[in-house]
């Protein structure tokens, strides 16, 4: 049984942080570019974020996503060399496809913030549980029931698909082909919808009423098992991470 | 003495339901005492500890007329989590009691917990208290789905536990557990009897309840058939009419005609035991 | 139909291993798999039936060695009734449930009904045709899961504790329904808990601890062993118990017997000490 999360363990200056700060962190390097607008700020943003991946140690597991990402990219540069709206200056031909400046410029500003969102998420994503993210918004206010729902979401999601082959053993035992072709596997697969939704409307009811008898409506202050720690890096990165705002918001008025 | 649990007159019939699942019933029990639940399939065993926790009429939208007061409450006019904090419940199903948030068997017990409100500490001490008792020490960083059905079934048990209710309803906590898996949550359940907590069971291992309940409610059809100590409930004749046998060393000794004093056949292995060889020296 | 389990090894993860060299045969009598909480008595129904594959040894089903079929065909020799019946059971109405097995296996429309009708009223279910097994509580979600297979009529049948969750009564028609396929000539394995209903139906018992055989023999015998079973979790039966513990000569597995046993006991060394009461005090120590 896996949770659904691309957490990678490491010990660094990053996983140290507490989960609200990167939150803080990872919303301004994301945000920051579309604020300013230009190619430069996205670059910086993205140097920052790629560095801040590998000081934790997990910048190789952005290159396999982005390389995934590839054929998106070449499409992006295809398409918008040739038809975007403001192509005016040719910049090279392929026979008789011209691409322009313009399109290529704007290709490759959407490639970079595209770039900076992943890496910027990946910085959150692959340092954080997503069960500490979700402790420490609660411990901010998030209601408890929605923390609830979004950290076992991540659980019982896979559990579902766990669900899914027991019930497929269920029928291989009892005679019905569900190896070998596409179209047999295909067939197979249909008719679980139902079985798996009966079974985890089942399943959630008793859930509910076993958390509530463990007073899980209880409307008193609740406590928290893990004492949050929260490094002393913390302060000055978020001083950090606003004056960076303030200032793209700032040239964003002013230029 | 008061009674921890009174129960009068209860009646409750499910929304879908064609019979009432609860009909009259009525019983007390005292403090520290183990009161078993025995009965057939359908008998109201599950509804009946539904209701000491309040699940029933809070949960289920059903008809329910009659009483039920535990540790003093009215469960018709408080919350399920205020209940909570007074009497536990352990479920049938071990695996719909997991709460799916928690990563580790230690933060799936401190769950019940963090919602009082303890302070850090005591959780903490709760927590490893149970989790000795229970015999999860060496699963208790694994997650907990993935435990065998048997050690989920001591971790529902420990998680509700740790909340040291006062009075803890359980129904058929053991039935996935080996014999000797099973040998132990009586154990442990007798030991915690002894700091004062009042115990109700439901069970189909007669054996197990006769050696360990104080006295056995009997449920039939919804009906109470007879609520007396262990060896009055199971010397009764018509136990195969009301759907369960004796425990198998009362059969024996019925066979041999073998009474005990008051006049009530032996329920337990010892008891049995002690009469045979007493029968021996007399016969 | 015979099936062997030669020198099986298997694992789920590497290096935690689950069978540690299994060697099994089954011909004809009931056997009844008994033992602890994970000593991997569920993952050695599964080899059988073909739905995990030995990582070393082998499985063979009459002439069929698993290895070379697929789940879909090993059903036409084995059926096996899973451990949690919310794992199996998956149809929306009752009907549809017991008579898809015997479907698959080709049976025509008429010999498929003939044959849940009758798996069915053999677990005293044969009023609930219609119904949604979502709809029925989890004991008699169980015997629908039991019919399911039995309806199949394969000529292994394999139970993986059919006893949970049911009352006296469900234990006796499952009791009933195990001895009926007995009778037809059927291969029976079944894992339990129960070691009243051990005693009771099977004739032979195998004891698994944590991946290993350690007792393969008549119930009998394997009763008359508390001390290994002690090591592996497991207590004999009740009536057994009893008379263990009133020094019984022979392992007695039934109330029956014990009644006859006790009763034997007390006249024979009656018999020999006569009346004397000083005598009879040592009857049972
Ligand atoms: N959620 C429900 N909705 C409608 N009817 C229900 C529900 N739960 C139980 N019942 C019905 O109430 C009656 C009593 O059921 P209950 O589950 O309390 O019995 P039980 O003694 O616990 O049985 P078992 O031994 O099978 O667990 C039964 O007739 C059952 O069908
Ligand atoms: N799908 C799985 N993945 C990983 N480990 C598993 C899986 N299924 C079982 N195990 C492990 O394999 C071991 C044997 O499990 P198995 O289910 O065969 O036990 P069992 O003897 O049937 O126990 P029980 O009496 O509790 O049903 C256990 O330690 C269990 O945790
Ligand atoms: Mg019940
Ligand atoms: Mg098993």
């Amino acid at each position: 049984m896996r949770t659904i999360s691309l957490y990678v363990e490491k010990e660094s200056f990053i996983h140290g942080l507490d989960p609200v700060t990167k939150l803080w962190l990872t919303a301004s390097l994301l945000i920051i570019p579309f604020i300013v607008g230009n190619i430069e700020s996205t670059l910086v943003c993205l140097g920052i974020n790629l560095a801040l991946l590998s000081v934790a140690r997990v910048i190789r597991r952005i290159f396999s996503i982005l390389a995934m990402s590839l054929v998106l990219i070449i499409t992006l540069f295809i398409i918008q060399g040739m038809f975007y709206g403001g192509n005016r200056t040719e910049a090279f031909a392929l026979g008789s496809l011209v691409f322009y400046r313009e399109g290529l410029r704007y290709a490759t500003l959407l490639t970079l913030r595209f770039f900076n969102i992943i890496s910027a998420s990946m910085v959150l994503i692959l340092t954080t549980r997503p069960s500490d993210l979700i402790e420490s918004l609660v411990r901010r206010g998030l209601s408890p029931r929605i923390g609830y729902v979004l950290a076992s979401v991540l659980q019982i999601i896979p559990m579902m698909i766990s669900n899914t082959s027991t019930i497929m053993d269920a029928q291989r035992s009892r005679g019905m082909e569900t190896e070998g072709r596409l179209v047999t596997r295909m067939k197979a697969y249909l008719p679980l919808m139902a079985p798996l939704v009966m079974s985890s409307l089942v399943a959630t009811q008793e859930r509910a009423m076993a958390l509530e008898v463990r007073a899980f409506g209880a409307r008193n202050p609740k406590t928290f098992l893990h004492e949050e720690i929260i490094s002393r890096h913390a302060l000055p990165i978020r001083v950090l991470t606003s004056l960076g705002l303030v200032a793209a918001v700032i040239w964003r008025v002013i230029l | 003495m008061k009674p921890e649990v009174m129960v009068q007159d209860l009646s409750y019939r499910y929304d879908d339901g064609e019979e009432k699942a609860l009909d009259g019933v009525s019983f007390e029990v005292y403090p520290g005492e183990f009161l078993g639940v025995v009965g057939p399939n359908k008998a109201g065993k599950s509804t009946l500890c539904q209701a000491l926790v309040g699940l029933v009429p809070h949960f289920f939208h059903g008809n329910m007329d009659g009483r039920v007061v535990a540790g003093g409450i009215d469960t018709r006019e408080t919350t399920v989590d205020e209940l909570s904090k007074t009497v536990g419940l352990v479920f049938q199903n071990p695996f719909t009691q997991v709460t799916g948030a928690k990563l580790t068997v230690y933060e799936e017990i401190a769950f019940g917990l963090e919602n009082i409100g303890l302070p850090r500490d005591e959780i903490t001490r709760r927590v490893d208290e149970m989790i000795a008792l229970f015999g999860l020490e060496h699963v208790r960083h694994h997650n907990p789905f993935e435990l065998s059905g048997g050690q989920m079934q001591r971790m529902a048990i420990a998680s509700i536990m740790a909340l040291r209710p006062r009075i803890v309803a359980l129904d058929e906590p053991t039935s996935q557990l080996d014999p000797q898996g099973s040998a132990e949550v009586f154990q442990a359940v007798a030991a915690l009897r002894n700091q004062g907590l009042t115990v109700i069971m439901a069970e189909q291992k007669v054996e197990k309840i006769a050696r360990y309940a104080d006295r056995v409610l009997l449920m039939h059809k919804g009906k109470v058939a007879a609520c007396d100590r262990p060896e009055v409930v199971f010397s009764r004749d018509n136990l195969l009419d009301l759907g369960i046998r004796p425990p198998a060393y009362t059969s024996v000794a019925r066979e041999l005609d073998l009474r005990r004093p008051d006049g009530t056949l032996p329920v337990t292995l010892d008891d049995a035991v002690a009469l045979l060889r007493n029968s021996s020296v007399n016969s | 139909m015979r099936v062997r389990v030669e020198n099986v090894r298997f694992h789920y993860r590497l290096g935690e291993p689950v069978l540690k060299g299994v060697t099994l045969d089954f011909e004809g009598e009931a056997t009844a798999i008994i033992g602890q909480n994970g000593a991997g008595k569920s993952t050695l129904v599964r080899l059988i039936n073909g739905l995990l594959k030995p990582v070393s040894g082998e499985v063979r089903v009459g002439d069929w060695n698993t290895g070379d079929f697929s789940v879909a065909r090993l059903a036409r020799r084995v059926g096996l009734v899973f451990q949690n019946p919310n794992d199996q059971v998956f149809k929306s109405v009752v009907r549809d449930e017991v008579m898809f097995g015997p479907k698959n296996l080709g049976m025509s429309g008429d010999t498929a009904l003939a044959s849940s009708r009758e798996a069915l009223a053999d677990v005293g279910l044969e009023g609930a045709m219609d119904a949604n097994p979502y709809d029925l509580s989890l004991a008699e979600r169980k015997l629908v899961s039991i019919a399911s297979v039995v309806a199949m009529n394969t000529d292994v049948v394999i139970f993986d504790e059919p006893t949970i969750a049911q009352d006296y009564a469900g234990v006796q028609r499952i009791g009933t329904l195990i001895e009926k396929l007995k009778a037809r000539g059927k291969l029976i394995i079944a894992i339990t808990h129960d070691m009243d209903f051990v005693a009771e139906i099977f004739p032979r018992a195998v004891v698994l601890r944590r991946g290993e055989v350690i007792i393969d023999g008549s119930t009998r015998e394997v009763f008359s062993r508390p001390d290994l079973l002690r090591d592996s979790f497991v207590e004999p039966p009740h009536a057994t118990q009893l008379g263990q513990a009133l020094g019984l000569s022979e392992t007695v597995l039934s109330v029956d017997e014990a009644v006859k046993g006790i009763k034997g006991h007390r006249s024979r060394l009656g018999g020999l000490a006569g009346s004397d009461t000083a005598h009879d005090q040592q009857f049972f120590q």
